[in-house]
């Protein structure tokens, strides 16, 4: 009896031992094993004119050498052609020390990049698989400590070094993304828990509201970034699901297509004045026209609830909501259907759409430069008549996609996104033909070529002087 | 060669004696420039608010007509004070207003004149075709407040051209008329001023000048401004004719168009659905005569003419245009419609505080909208309904409740139902291209 107070101290003891007397994990050991699974990416995009060296940091998902680049380290701009010269550097190794590597494609669902390592640079590396939780949906928890890795830039040979923080909040944006009290990791290099378990991979600073006081200026308030550490991180089993969608083409293809735009949440007032209670719907602006969403009989202002059966989800901010419609689409084929469940006039209709392929997007269309003029013209596409507010069922004329300075088409007042509708006179009516005009035009000897462009719905005739 | 020299120098040095300061014509011009203070009112942030502005006018008739700005004296003046030459005040009347011109006709309260006894010069026009560059001018108003300032300058450039798309009010400008350009200080106040030869003759109107810049004033030509004067005395307003030819000018495109010199004019775009596009003409192609008479838009400075061809004839005439496309020409036909401005009608909903305007032609063509339906929000003001929903400047109110919106009557009477019984109200309306609701809560 008198020994019990103290059986029940010694019992209490030993619970409390383990946590209290815990190690410190071996955070030097465990990144030293983990920088195995981080590289550093350089690569070139070639322009008219110049190129751009670019750095990014990347991950690698598998023993064939693919490494994931987040879809801000690549701009929208650029298409597959212009990626040219891939270096994969190792952290902290001398940085005359390189792989080649290849560019792949974008994925269109997680729109993650991927590169392939050439094989003589895929030993040491190691998945980042290899490090994932049993539980590959496991997500950290809050508060939980997390820790992540850094690299240096090019001039300190990539060195990698060491971030650690805690979970501060874990959110749906609509992909499962956790935000860290602190930078927590390079963007584009991954996050761990303590165990060493992957957690994620960092992909943005979390963009701190600041006030910032100096003595010429009063309070100000700024959004202060980081451009190299991230405290936003998406998690672990959105990073896993790319793994399995290696694209097998520099577009993601084959991409669902919807046909709808201008998708706005409706606010919390309108969705209770709408009768929604606590549940959400997304306002269509706009059914373009011949897609699926016009044959499936989507119309204008029709206001969807569910997809498939499921009302949408209560996703904050608002905004989100449509990301993630956009998602459900994404993430199914041409071919499959989805069922919206919309309002209309106060009734629920149930519509099921039929997803096709995706219009040429302006990335995928063809373009030629044409030094003597000083333009880079690109084909026509869907989306560039849609944004242009024309019938895109008739795609004609050819885009300025890049203009020179000081050529003779940016003296003329030719801009970026201009759409060229006739060339001396003729009617642009396809691509091919646009080049055919251009090509005669610098090989004609005459002192000029007379295109009529169309900006903002106005046309005008702009007259380009060649030298001769 | 001396001689002539010394002749020269003589007249240089005779020239100042019969100049401004000592003219009979420009003492009497003296006594015909007003100092105009107006107040007026505006629907801007939801709210009706109250403004005032100080400006230069210039008294053209003996029955007290003033010639000012459109700037300085608006539709919505409440309230116009005019200190005649000899500092008394009088109060005056908006007669008429054209924007395009940027000219207001103003009127003395005749009877304020009578009773108190008051006297004012009379100014006269000059020729304003027959300025020549570096012709000495002077430039008469109250720059700042500063009642009664003259300047002085030349003429930088007879006939220069500019249009500008909000310049008056947010009202488009300059399209009809040439200015004058002139190096005489110009600042803020001098608006709607006299600008006149040193024997005191009014050449132009003064209206505005760059900022950021020295010495670059500009002036409506008094030709211009003695047309509009007449019609606005008349009418109230300039009634113009519209065709939906955005004209271009040919310089260096001759060769390429296989066209003598000086002959046609290029029509760089046509409005969608206004009646040249709907007799089939576009871009590209060139007018040659309008109902036979041939024009030459070769120069920028050509055009306003051009453009005051068809802008003159009555609402509804059949135009001909003989228009080369290729190597074709052959005539079309072109109904003319009223030319009106981007800028609808405004009205504010203080309940909701929310300011409104009407969707124009020009508005809904210029923002590529698919239809003139909706009302444009040009203002919310903090803290109420419309701001609190979300609503706000540039979005386009498409559906109140269930009812579709086509004018700001029916926003009126939206709001006049919900003061008297105020619930929720549910608002549609588009931004650029993307549809949202809001709701309006008491």
């Amino acid at each position: 009896m008198t020994n019990q107070p103290f059986a029940r101290l010694a019992l209490l003891a030993a619970l409390i031992s383990p946590i209290t007397q815990a190690e410190t994990p071996d955070y030097g050991a465990m990144l030293e094993e983990r920088l195995a699974s981080v590289v550093a990416v350089e690569f070139a995009i070639e322009h008219e004119m110049d190129r751009t060296v670019n750095y990014a940091y990347g991950l690698v998902i598998d023993n064939d050498g693919t490494v994931i680049l987040e879809s801000g380290a690549i701009s929208d701009r650029a298409t597959p052609d212009q990626l040219v010269d891939f270096k994969v550097y190792r952290p902290g190794m001398p940085s005359t020390q390189f792989a080649r590597a290849e560019y792949i494609g974008q994925d269109g669902y997680t729109t993650w990049h991927f590169i392939k390592v050439a094989p003589e640079g895929r030993h040491s590396l190691r998945p980042i698989t290899d490090f994932a939780a049993a539980d590959l949906s496991a997500i950290p928890r809050m508060a939980e400590p997390i820790w992540g890795i850094g690299l240096r830039q090019k001039d300190e040979d990539f060195a990698p070094y060491f971030l650690r923080s805690r979970v501060s909040m874990i959110q749906r944006l609509p992909q499962l993304t956790g935000i860290a009290l602190d930078s927590v990791a390079g963007r584009g290099c991954p996050v761990f828990n303590e165990r060493g378990e992957f957690m994620g991979i960092g992909t943005s600073g979390f963009g701190e509201r600041m006030m910032i006081y100096s003595q010429r200026r009063r309070g100000e308030m700024s959004v202060l970034l980081n451009p190299d550490e991230a405290a936003g991180f998406r998690l672990a089993p959105e990073v896993l699901s790319a793994v399995g969608r290696i694209p097998d083409n520099p577009f993601g293809r084959p991409l669902p297509w919807f046909g709808i735009d201008g998708i706005d949440p409706v606010a919390p007032e309108v969705a209770e004045f709408l009768g929604l209670g606590s549940a959400t719907g997304l306002v269509i602006s706009e059914v373009l026209q011949s897609s699926p969403a016009e044959t499936g009989g989507l119309l204008p202002r029709d206001i969807i609830i569910a997809i498939d059966g499921r009302p949408l989800p209560r996703l904050k901010p608002d905004q989100v909501v449509a990301a993630h419609l956009m998602r459900e689409i994404l993430k199914r084929r041409p071919g499959d259907t989805i069922s919206l469940t919309v309002l209309r006039d106060k009734r629920e209709l149930e519509l099921p759409v039929l997803l096709s392929s995706a219009p040429k997007t302006p990335q995928e269309s063809e373009r030629s430069y044409f030094e003597e003029l000083g333009v880079t013209v690109r084909e026509t596409v869907y989306s560039d008549v849609v944004a242009r507010r024309e019938d895109p069922t008739t795609l004609t004329g050819v885009i300025v996609h890049f203009v020179k300075p000081s050529s003779p088409m940016d003296t003329a007042g030719v801009r970026v996104d201009d759409w060229v509708k006739e060339i001396d006179g003729t009617v642009v009516d396809t691509y091919p033909q646009a080049l055919e005009l251009l090509e005669a035009a610098e090989a004609s000897g005459r002192p000029e070529v007379v295109m009529l462009v169309s900006r903002g719905g106005e046309t005008a005739v702009m007259r380009a002087k060649i030298d001769s | 060669m001396t001689t002539l020299a010394l002749v020269a120098g003589g007249l240089f040095f005779v020239l100042p004696s019969a100049g401004a300061e000592t003219s009979r014509g420009f003492r009497q011009l003296l006594d015909a420039v007003v100092r105009i203070d107006v107040r007026e009112f505006s629907y801007e942030a939801g709210a009706k608010r109250f403004q005032s502005g100080v400006g230069s006018g210039v008294i053209v008739s003996a029955d007290g007509l003033i010639l000012t700005n459109a700037h300085v004296v608006g539709l919505r003046a409440v309230e116009i004070n005019v200190t005649l030459a000899n500092l008394e005040r009088v109060s005056a009347e908006l007669v008429g207003w054209d924007h395009w011109t940027d000219l207001a006709l103003l009127r003395l309260d005749p009877e304020e004149v009578a009773r108190k006894g008051h006297t004012f010069a009379v100014a006269k026009f000059g020729d304003s075709d027959r300025l020549d560059p570096g012709e000495t001018v002077y430039a008469v108003g109250t720059p700042h407040g500063l009642t009664r300032t003259v300047t002085r300058g030349i003429i930088s450039n007879p006939r220069r051209f500019f249009a500008d798309s909000r310049g008056v009010k947010g009202y488009e400008t300059g399209q009809f008329n040439t200015w004058l350009q002139t190096d005489a200080a110009i600042n803020p106040g001098n608006s709607g001023g006299p600008l006149v030869t040193s024997n005191g003759r009014i050449v132009g109107i003064n209206s505005r000048g760059y900022s950021g810049a020295d010495n670059l004033g500009f002036a409506i030509p008094a030709s211009t401004a003695t047309k509009v004067m007449a019609g606005l005395a008349r009418d109230g307003k300039i009634t113009r004719s519209y065709a939906g030819i955005v004209p271009g000018a040919l310089r260096d495109l001759e060769d390429f168009y296989d066209l003598e010199l000086n002959t046609g004019m290029l029509i760089n775009s046509v409005d969608p659905g206004s009646p040249a596009a709907g007799s089939g003409l576009r871009g590209g192609d060139i007018l040659l005569a309008i109902n036979g008479q041939p024009v030459d838009g070769r120069f920028p400075e050509q055009l306003p003419p051009i453009k005051n061809l068809i802008a003159a004839q009555p609402v509804g005439t059949e135009l001909t245009l003989s228009v080369k496309r290729g190597d074709l020409t052959r005539d079309y036909t072109v109904t003319t419609e009223e030319l009106v401005s981007r800028v609808g009608e405004e009205s504010v909903v203080e309940v909701w505080g929310l300011s409104i305007r009407e969707v124009s032609r020009p508005f809904a063509r210029e923002n590529q909208l698919p239809d003139e339906e909706g009302v444009l929000v040009i203002g919310v003001q903090r803290g109420f309904p419309a701001a609190v929903a979300g609503l706000s400047s540039g979005d386009v109110i498409t559906k109140i409740n269930d009812q579709l919106i086509s004018s700001i009557d029916d926003v009126l009477a939206a709001a006049a139902g919900y003061e008297n019984e105020p619930q929720q109200v549910l608002v549609e309306a588009r931004r650029k291209f993307r549809v949202s609701l809001y709701v309006l809560k008491p």
